[in-house]
């Protein structure tokens, strides 16, 4: 392990203070972090321990919203009545992250910032000297697109596609102030640097909105029942109108280096979900979704099963 | 057989099953050295290289560092099999695999001996290196051991019967090619070794993981040049083997190499990404497999080619490359069989023994596409099965002993479980049954090492306390191998099982064994020590007489007491004890067992691999549900039933039944090792996807028991025999579900839902060419 | 750097120095020598080195020390009280929820948090409580018969 100092703060406020410098991070449940401290690929010389900041704590239902706090465990996220009543896609979604062990710690606000992940990167020391290093860490090459410019280490988080889907919003406070905007708002399509974050800047709350009609499901492809990471994963939330689609998100998590929502949907409402939708529906996340190699699973199999998700999510929402 | 409550039948739980379950078992990595240095593998990037130097003068001026040894201090090729011993423990000259250790470090801690590990230099000049058997067949390639042309380290080429009349007179012939992925073996602990030398007296002593703690004694005194008796060899807890440690592993030799350097203690625990890399799993295979078959449904003949990427070294291979060939006989009535194999070597991790070792890819094979010509042939697949079966005692074409069959009753017993005939073929869409069967040997009736001794030698303690020690060099891994023995002594002698102790695995008290693997220590270990605990009881019997004034044969052993018939006098055991240590001491009496050399096989080269005293036999059904667009195939439940023989322990053979199955599952649906230019990336849990009892279903088991004449109490192995049915069960299964035969392992979603669009494409493609066709002819 | 630690480990407290970067299993493992904590993996895949932290599982390979301090702690080797194993213990012994008896240690505490919540899981929640315990000997059959073992025969008593 890395040589460290660990700090305890009681609040947001002295968190941030003690973030000064680009080798400061935050520590939550440290499912994501500190295997990757272990191995060396993040690195560290201030842990600023959050996992004690009752500002981070708390679920509450407001008047048109839900707010999570960014510390609440994803085990605690599964267990509250106020998720389950008002967002239940959440909880579910979260009891598929990872194991039951895992998700005693892991917290809401790690699990949508958590680390993106590529076979060349997700190695210990030996294994990346071997493979002369790569872009994400200690190189400059990366590995799985050799000419690209950029890093294509996936995004695998699985909450971050369903709160996409319900249109969340995200508190973060900062050294320069506190601010809220759209979830989608903080991811940016690069594997280095898929988190739009100034130095400091904490994730403090999450805002779901409540907005009644809209039914919401997320589909993960994993090879076993627990543990993996998706290979693919879907979320659609839809709102229904007679036989027409009147509203509909789709956003996907594992086919890129970032969360993204599905663009170009529009079209589609106030439709019914007819060959021609669904051709169109198909046409669209193929288009926003770009699976490399940088997981084991081949990148052809990701991109079809993604679209075909996405399909069998809008039919059975759509009911 | 009386059914006493710790003998033979009996459900105990295992004897060292308490140290489990209070977290007081100490696994070697657990075992207090408090002064021990710190040890570290300096591993090679390079998949193919020979060495110019290796560097280690900055790694050595490291304050802290103690010893480094690299290839210069060992010489010695090591390996199991005396005819392959092409692997030093450290390259010397050559590199051949992507991880291969090159030196190693005793440090005061970890963090120094780290350090030193990136101050080492290594200088070499690369080679061509090959990934894929294909390309290390080339002509053209470079060879990795200059002796082996081709880089095939064995290639087998024989048949038995007359396979082209077999053929000719076969109503149905089919050829399919099949593949499976390499696997691993991914026990729970990952690999450590404890060396102690001690400068004074010029011993040392290790503690290690091991299977065969024998043949590694062995290879520490050929790679350290010391006399076998100045070296102690002992085996802690280990958490589980499945044949990965059945072969000395290089670290064991280099732990003991670093102990000398530093004339001290060396602890070398390494992580799990060096136990994937030490690996000695099961070789990625291609398989080439034809069958005939009757329109009965009678297999005629059957023709196999399969390749084997073997990895850089040697290890088992030859053993595994013949027992692929061997084992295709012994399951059902065959009667010709024409096998080629090739054990090719490649610039990857060498492959070895695991679970079920050189069979259960052959057998995925042969079973897949019996179920598929059963169909194809309108026949029930457990019918098939069932018009093919051997008639003990016989003997196979190529000279294997059948003395115990329990076929026919573990077909009717998955039948029945399963509900197949109410089921099979009615089952919604998506959803299907399949089966396979498999067997497996009881411990090879040759031995790897042949010196003229017995099998196996155990030796039983009685002192003047009543308590009764077995002794004995077998390895127990988990799979209750110690509880086995202490059973067969509680059955034998009837004492209470409190009585009974077992030390395992010390070299410095216990006897020589061969160790686990091939599944030889219930039926050859047991066996000698049944003949221990019956040469105990006699003395014991002829104390009994003497002091009650009789004959031995007047008295009976009532386990607890002895007792004469004639006069109503009874001895306690301890009584009786204290009467058989007059005049001589502590007892210490032996038993062997010893396979009588005509069941060692057929006089062909290579005849003695596959050869045993006892096959088990397996039966296995599986029920899948398939998802049409993911591809993913769920594994509902499974039904086994295996011919144990008997037995000894019917909790511990369920056990390793459930064990087995669900380790072929993972095989079939889930595990394989990936590398990318020769380098491991799959070295770890999420990659190497060993199944999570999420996902895991439920498995029923059917305990069979033949008696087979020669086991201990008739009993015959359990645990490895099971596992090669899955993959070709589970295939039936999918099949069965989807009307798909897929021939590559694992059916991960990827190929299941690859295959299922190539058929769309297909029925796409056939339907517009239909469609086309009547317009065409309305032109014309 | 190193600090002075209060943590409460099975059931006592302790004042112990560490350097910020010693994880809990290092901790457990070699000052306190508690061994029956296992480190199967290279960092949180495996679960064998699953202990309770105020009560609820943790993997004490991703944990710092010092992320515990003030907590409760508690390995395999508090469970057995009064040379009596613990129902579950005494379950996984009899039930051969153990074989090689490596991963059983991160097991039964994952099935003790699991208990401590859900007195009477059904096969369903035993499951799925114990996803990231990963186990190679036992096909997982056993396992889930020792915790329901458990269950019965803590409700007989």
């Amino acid at each position: 392990m890395q040589d460290l100092a660990i700090h305890r703060p009681q609040t947001v406020a002295q968190a941030i203070a003690l973030h000064r410098t680009g080798a400061s991070r935050y520590l939550a449940g440290g499912t994501d972090l500190v295997p990757n401290l272990r191995r060396n690929i993040q690195k560290a010389q201030t842990l600023i321990d959050i996992s004690g900041l009752a500002e981070l704590r708390g679920i509450r239902a407001e008047s048109q919203s839900l707010r999570i706090g960014a510390g609440v465990t994803l085990e605690a996220l599964c267990a509250s009545d106020a998720v389950r009543a008002h967002a239940p896609l959440l909880a579910e979604a979260a009891a598929l992250v990872a194991g039951p062990t895992h998700r005693v710690s892991a917290t809401v606000g790690g699990n949508l910032m958590q680390d993106t992940r590529c076979y060349f990167y997700n190695q210990g020391d030996w294994w990346r000297t071997a493979n002369a290093f790569c872009m994400k860490c200690d190189g400059d090459t990366c590995r799985v697109a050799p000419k690209s410019e950029r890093c294509y280490a996936c995004y695998c988080g699985d909450l971050a596609p369903v709160l996409l889907a319900l249109d969340a919003q995200v508190d973060i406070a900062g050294p320069t102030g506190a601010r809220r905007e759209p979830l989608a708002a903080l991811f940016a399509d690069d594997g280095m640097r898929h988190l739009k974050l100034a130095p400091g800047d904490l994730l403090v709350a999450i805002d779901v909105p409540v907005q009644a009609g809209w039914t919401a499901a997320y589909e993960k492809v994993r090879i076993r029942g627990a543990v993996d990471f998706p290979l693919a994963g879907i979320a659609v939330a839809l709102k229904r109108d007679g036989e027409r689609i009147a509203a509909l998100r789709v956003a996907c998590t594992g086919v890129n280096s970032y969360p993204g929502l599905v663009p170009g949907l529009d079209a589609l409402v106030g439709r019914k979900p007819d060959d021609a939708f669904h051709a169109a529906l198909d046409k669209a996340v193929r288009k926003e979704i770009q699976p490399m190699a940088s997981i084991l699973t081949a990148a052809g199999y990701r991109r079809r099963v993604a679209v075909s998700l996405a399909r069998r999510l809008v039919e059975r929402l759509y009911g | 057989m009386k059914a006493n409550r710790s003998g033979a039948g009996a459900r105990r739980p295992l004897i060292d099953g308490v140290e489990k379950v209070t977290g007081t078992a100490q696994y070697t990595a657990d075992l207090p050295a408090p002064n021990a240095l710190v040890g570290r593998i300096f591993r090679s990037p390079y998949a193919h290289a020979e060495i110019v130097l290796v560097d280690t003068a900055e790694a050595a001026a490291l304050p802290g560092v103690v010893a480094i040894v690299t290839g210069q201090d060992c010489d010695k090729p090591y390996g199991i099999l005396p005819i392959s011993q092409n692997e030093f423990p450290l390259a010397r000259e050559r590199i051949r695999y992507r991880g291969e250790p090159v030196a190693a470090v005793a440090a005061v801690d970890a963090e120094t001996a780290e350090r030193a590990l990136k101050l080492i230099r290594l200088k070499v000049v690369e080679r061509p290196a090959y990934f894929a058997a294909a390309d290390a067949r080339r002509e053209d390639a470079v060879l990795l051991h200059d002796n082996k042309r081709g880089n095939l380290e064995r290639e087998v080429h024989n048949e038995f019967g007359d396979v082209a009349a077999g053929f000719a007179r076969a109503d149905l012939v089919r050829e399919q090619t099949f593949r499976c992925a390499e696997v691993t073996h991914a026990h729970m602990e990952p690999h450590a070794a404890l060396a102690c030398y001690e400068p004074e007296r010029g011993h040392l002593t290790l503690h290690s993981v091991t299977q065969v703690p024998y043949y590694v004694h062995l290879s520490l005194a050929r790679c350290l040049d010391m006399d076998p008796s100045c070296i102690r060899v002992v085996k802690p807890f280990i958490g589980g083997g499945f044949g990965a440690r059945t072969e000395t592993l290089n670290f064991e030799i280099v732990c003991g190499m670093l102990a000398r350097a530093a004339r001290g203690t060396v602890r070398l625990d390494l992580t799990r990404e060096e136990t994937f890399l030490t690996h000695r799993g099961r070789p990625e295979s291609d398989i080439r497999m034809k069958i005939g078959m009757t329109r009965e449904g009678r297999l005629t003949a059957c023709e196999m080619e399969m390749v084997m990427r073997g990895g850089a070294y040697g290890g088992y291979g030859i053993v595994t490359i013949l027992y692929a060939g061997a084992l295709l006989n012994g399951l059902y009535d065959l009667p010709a069989v024409k096998y080629d194999g090739y054990r090719v070597y490649t610039n990857t991790p060498p492959c070895g023994a695991m679970r079920g070792h050189g069979t259960v890819n052959s057998r995925f094979a042969f079973d897949a596409l019996m179920g598929e010509m059963a169909t194809e042939l309108g026949l029930d697949p457990i019918e098939v099965r069932r018009r093919n079966l051997l008639k003990a005692p016989t003997e196979t074409i190529n000279g294997l002993r059948v003395t115990s069959y329990g076929l026919p009753e573990a077909l009717d017993w998955v039948e029945r479980a399963s509900g197949w005939r109410s089921r099979y073929g009615r089952l919604p869409k998506g959803r299907g049954l399949g089966i396979a069967c498999s067997h497996f040997v009881s411990g090879s009736a040759k031995p790897v090492h042949w010196s003229g001794e017995p099998h196996a030698t155990v030796i039983l303690k009685l002192d003047w306390d009543g308590g009764i020690v077995i002794l004995t060099g077998a390895s127990e891994i988990g799979q209750g191998s110690s509880t086995v023995m202490a059973q067969c002594v509680a059955e034998v002698l009837g004492v209470d099982w409190e009585r009974i102790r077992v030390v395992a695995s010390d070299s410095l008290v216990t006897p020589k064994d061969n160790g686990s693997y091939s599944s030889r220590v219930t039926y050859m270990v047991g066996n000698a020590t049944i003949d221990a605990a019956q040469n105990l009881k006699k003395l014991l019997i002829e104390a009994a007489a003497r002091k009650l004034k009789t004959t031995p044969e007047d008295i009976e052993c009532l386990g607890e007491a002895y007792r004469s018939i004639a006069g109503g006098q009874t001895l306690s055991f301890n009584e009786t004890t204290v009467e058989a240590l007059v005049g001589t001491g502590t007892l210490t009496v032996k038993g062997n067992f010893t396979c009588p050399e005509d069941f060692q096989g057929g006089k062909h080269r290579g005849g003695a691999v596959g050869s045993t005293m006892g096959f088990s036999y397996a039966a296995t059904v599986v029920e899948v549900s398939v998802d049409e667009v993911t591809g993913l195939v769920k594994v509902e439940r499974a039904w086994c039933a295996l011919d144990c023989g008997y037995a000894i322990n019917p909790l511990s053979v369920e056990g390793q039944i459930q064990g087995a199955v669900w380790m072929g599952l993972g095989q079939a649906i889930c595990e394989e090792t990936r590398y990318e230019n020769g380098l491991h990336t799959a070295a770890n849990f999420l990659d190497y996807r060993v199944p999570t009892i999420a996902e895991s279903p439920p498995i029923e088991v059917g305990i069979i028991e033949s008696l087979d004449p020669n086991g201990p109490f008739g009993a015959k192995e359990a645990s490895e025999g099971p596992l090669s049915s899955l993959p070709a069960a589970l295939a039936d299964a999918v099949r069965n579900a989807t009307g798909l035969a897929l021939r590559e392992l694992p059916l991960t979603p990827e190929r299941v839902a690859g295959a299922l669009e190539a058929r769309e494409r297909e029925q796409r493609a056939a339907a517009r060419k239909s469609a086309r066709q009547p317009a065409t002819e309305g032109a014309a | 750097m190193k600090r002075i630690l209060r943590i409460r480990v099975n059931g006592r407290w302790r004042e112990d120095a560490l350097a910020d970067n010693t994880l809990l299993i290092d901790y457990l493992r070699g000052p306190l020598q508690l061994t029956g904590t296992k480190q199967g993996c290279d960092g949180g895949e495996c679960g064998a080195c699953t202990v309770l932290v105020d009560g609820r599982p943790r993997l004490a390979c991703c944990t710092f020390a010092a992320a515990v301090e003030g907590c409760h702690v508690e390995t395999i080797e508090s469970q057995a009280q009064n040379g009596r194993l613990s129902p579950l213990q005494q379950a996984f012994h009899e039930k051969l929820g153990a074989q090689c008896g490596f991963c059983t240690p991160g097991m039964v505490m994952a099935a003790e948090g699991l208990l401590r919540r859900n007195p009477q899981p059904d096969e369903a929640e035993i499951r799925e409580a114990l996803g990231g315990n990963l186990c190679r000997c036992t096909g997982y059959v056993k396992i889930v018969e020792s915790v329901q073992a458990a269950c019965a025969a803590k409700e007989a008593a």
